[in-house]
């Protein structure tokens, strides 16, 4: 079952069965048209924001704000996460802070956001950074600080430096969770990007759309906008698992 | 292995190199455990010649690795003095290899990069590096297989790669702390063999520790049985056959019967139960 096409063919069975039994509740009648819109309607309404360009404007505002996000977020929580793991003082300092942080929802820090940094621009990525930088730190941590002993033998028996010992070994070591680390970074980043968009309508995006379509109660493009999201956050998290691959291709296939 | 020069067969005392002489004195280690001090070793003597071949065997627990840990410089909390050329141990160094039971590559190089690594603080300049990790793998007879990785590698292919990287470095002492103990048994002897063609061409000194005195005495020169809690030397054993030795040598079996009478506590004749009503052959 490693085929492709078969693979994908199988992936299609269950969405296929929700777009036909979508098909059968808009076709009820009443008041289930108004919610479930035919996808006729939807199509319609595809092919109208697409060739205006203002679907492509969106998905780009939204792409960019997640990327951008995620790479502050996920460097500076590769850059902590590393220091914890390697320097104890710091791990003192700044682990129990880290650790009580992160419980809180990051939907619970948004309306102090809100007072500090207003609406705008920095508002939006210092969530969706802090979304991406909690599993990173993490990820990292653990990563680091798990790295086998007799791996660090062989470090000392060949004289390594403490450059050398984290670039040759702690590293690559650490790797496989670092990159599951960034895995979740760039699932949190994505949904948080699409949730600020909603909730601090301004500045465009998927979200702001969505919030807007809301409002005037056009289902229909609230539904292009959730597909969109989808099919780009699918498309983006099968890219780095991708990358990952590589990245990890030294591990062999695990049976 | 055709093209290989014919290796004279030579006893350890002929044509030995003038470095990688190891000295061990009045050795002891203790670990605390809860609180309480935990002897591990306990007093141990032993000069090594240069360019030696020593097994060592003993019961599990008797501290043989523990020993290979401290010669290698990993552990530098003990008593007593361990020099190698005069030289007082502090650390570790290039000039002591080792071998662990597992081979310990790194699974995230390719095998020339895990033995180049080794060479990453040497003094060998690194143009000729290339050629010396070459050479290395072609000794442990793994060419062909530069680029793999060490999950692509059977155990006894990764051990022996283990074995070109603790070699690489050429060190004047060479450590192998139960180098085969993992390896299925056919695997073994044939890397026993390949131990024994490896250690003729280079002859630096090798500390081998083992649990199967077969081994023990097919390779080393001299083999030191051990005797745990604390763990200390309960005899030396000389081994005094040219190499490359014959498995089927009958001294090398006579020895091997009385080593594993000593390990398992020779039967004393007063405690040997008396079948009763024996018949007559």
């Amino acid at each position: 079952m490693n085929r492709p096409l078969p693979r994908i063919a199988l992936g299609l069975i269950v969405p296929a069965l929700i777009l036909v039994w979508w098909t059968v509740q808009s076709n009820a009648g009443g008041a289930r048209a108004l919610a479930f819109v035919p996808l006729g309607t939807i199509a319609a309404t595809f092919a109208d924001l697409a060739t205006g360009g203002l679907l492509l404007g969106d998905a780009l505002t939204t792409l960019s704000r997640a990327v951008t996000g995620l790479l502050l977020g996920g460097i500076a929580g590769i850059a902590l996460g590393v220091a914890m793991a390697t320097l104890r003082p710091v791990d003192r300092l700044v682990g129990p802070i880290y650790h009580a942080v992160r419980q809180v929802p990051l939907l619970g820090w948004l309306p102090l956001i809100g007072l500090w940094l207003g609406n705008g621009e920095s508002a939006k990525l210092l969530i969706i950074g802090l979304a991406a930088f909690y599993p990173t730190v993490l990820g990292t941590y653990e990563g680091i600080a798990h790295v086998e002993r007799r791996y660090l033998d062989v470090g000392r028996v060949y004289g390594f430096g403490a450059v050398q010992r984290f670039r040759h070994l702690l590293l690559p070591a650490a790797l496989p969770l670092i990159l599951t680390g960034i895995t979740q970074a760039i699932a949190f980043a994505w949904i948080a990007t699409i949730g600020v968009e909603i909730l601090l309508g301004a500045g465009g995006g998927l979200g702001a759309t969505m919030g807007i379509a809301q409002a005037q109660q056009r289902m229909d493009i609230i539904l292009v906008a959730i597909a969109v999201t989808a099919l780009l956050g699918f498309a983006i998290n099968h890219l780095f698992a991708r990358l990952r691959g590589h990245l990890l291709r030294w591990q062999g296939n695990p049976a | 292995m055709t093209a290989q020069p014919r290796i004279q067969p030579q006893s350890a005392a002929t044509d030995a190199p003038a470095s990688g002489a190891l000295t061990l004195s009045a050795l002891s280690k203790r670990f605390a455990i809860e609180g309480r001090a935990l002897p591990v070793l306990d007093g141990i003597d032993l000069s090594v010649r240069p360019g030696e071949f020593v097994s060592i065997v003993g019961a599990s627990g008797c501290g043989k690795s523990t020993l290979l840990r401290l010669i290698v410089g990993l552990d530098t909390d003990y008593s007593g003095e361990i020099r190698l050329d005069g030289k007082r141990i502090t650390g570790t160094s290039l000039d002591r290899g080792i071998v662990f039971q597992d081979h310990r590559l790194f699974p995230w190089m390719t095998l020339e990069e895990n033995i180049g690594l080794a060479l990453l603080n040497s003094e060998i300049p690194k143009e000729q590096r290339a050629r010396i990790v070459c050479e290395h793998i072609a000794l442990v007879n793994l060419t062909g297989f530069e680029k793999a990785y060490p999950h692509q590698l059977s155990g006894g292919m990764a051990q022996r790669a283990a074995i070109a990287r603790a070699l690489v470095t050429e060190p004047t002492l060479l450590l192998l702390d139960e180098p085969l103990g993992a390896l299925d048994a056919l695997t073994r002897v044939h890397v026993q063999t390949e131990l024994q063609r490896i250690w003729m061409r280079q002859r630096s000194t090798v500390l081998m520790v083992t649990h199967d005195v077969e081994e023990a005495l097919y390779l080393g020169d001299r083999v030191i049985v051990m005797a745990p809690n604390p763990g200390r030397i309960r005899r030396i054993v000389d081994v005094d056959l040219p190499h490359p030795r014959d498995r089927s040598s009958p001294v090398l079996h006579r020895l091997r019967d009385e080593i594993l009478a000593e390990l398992t506590g020779a039967p004393d004749p007063e405690n040997l139960v008396r079948f009763p009503a024996q018949e007559p052959r």
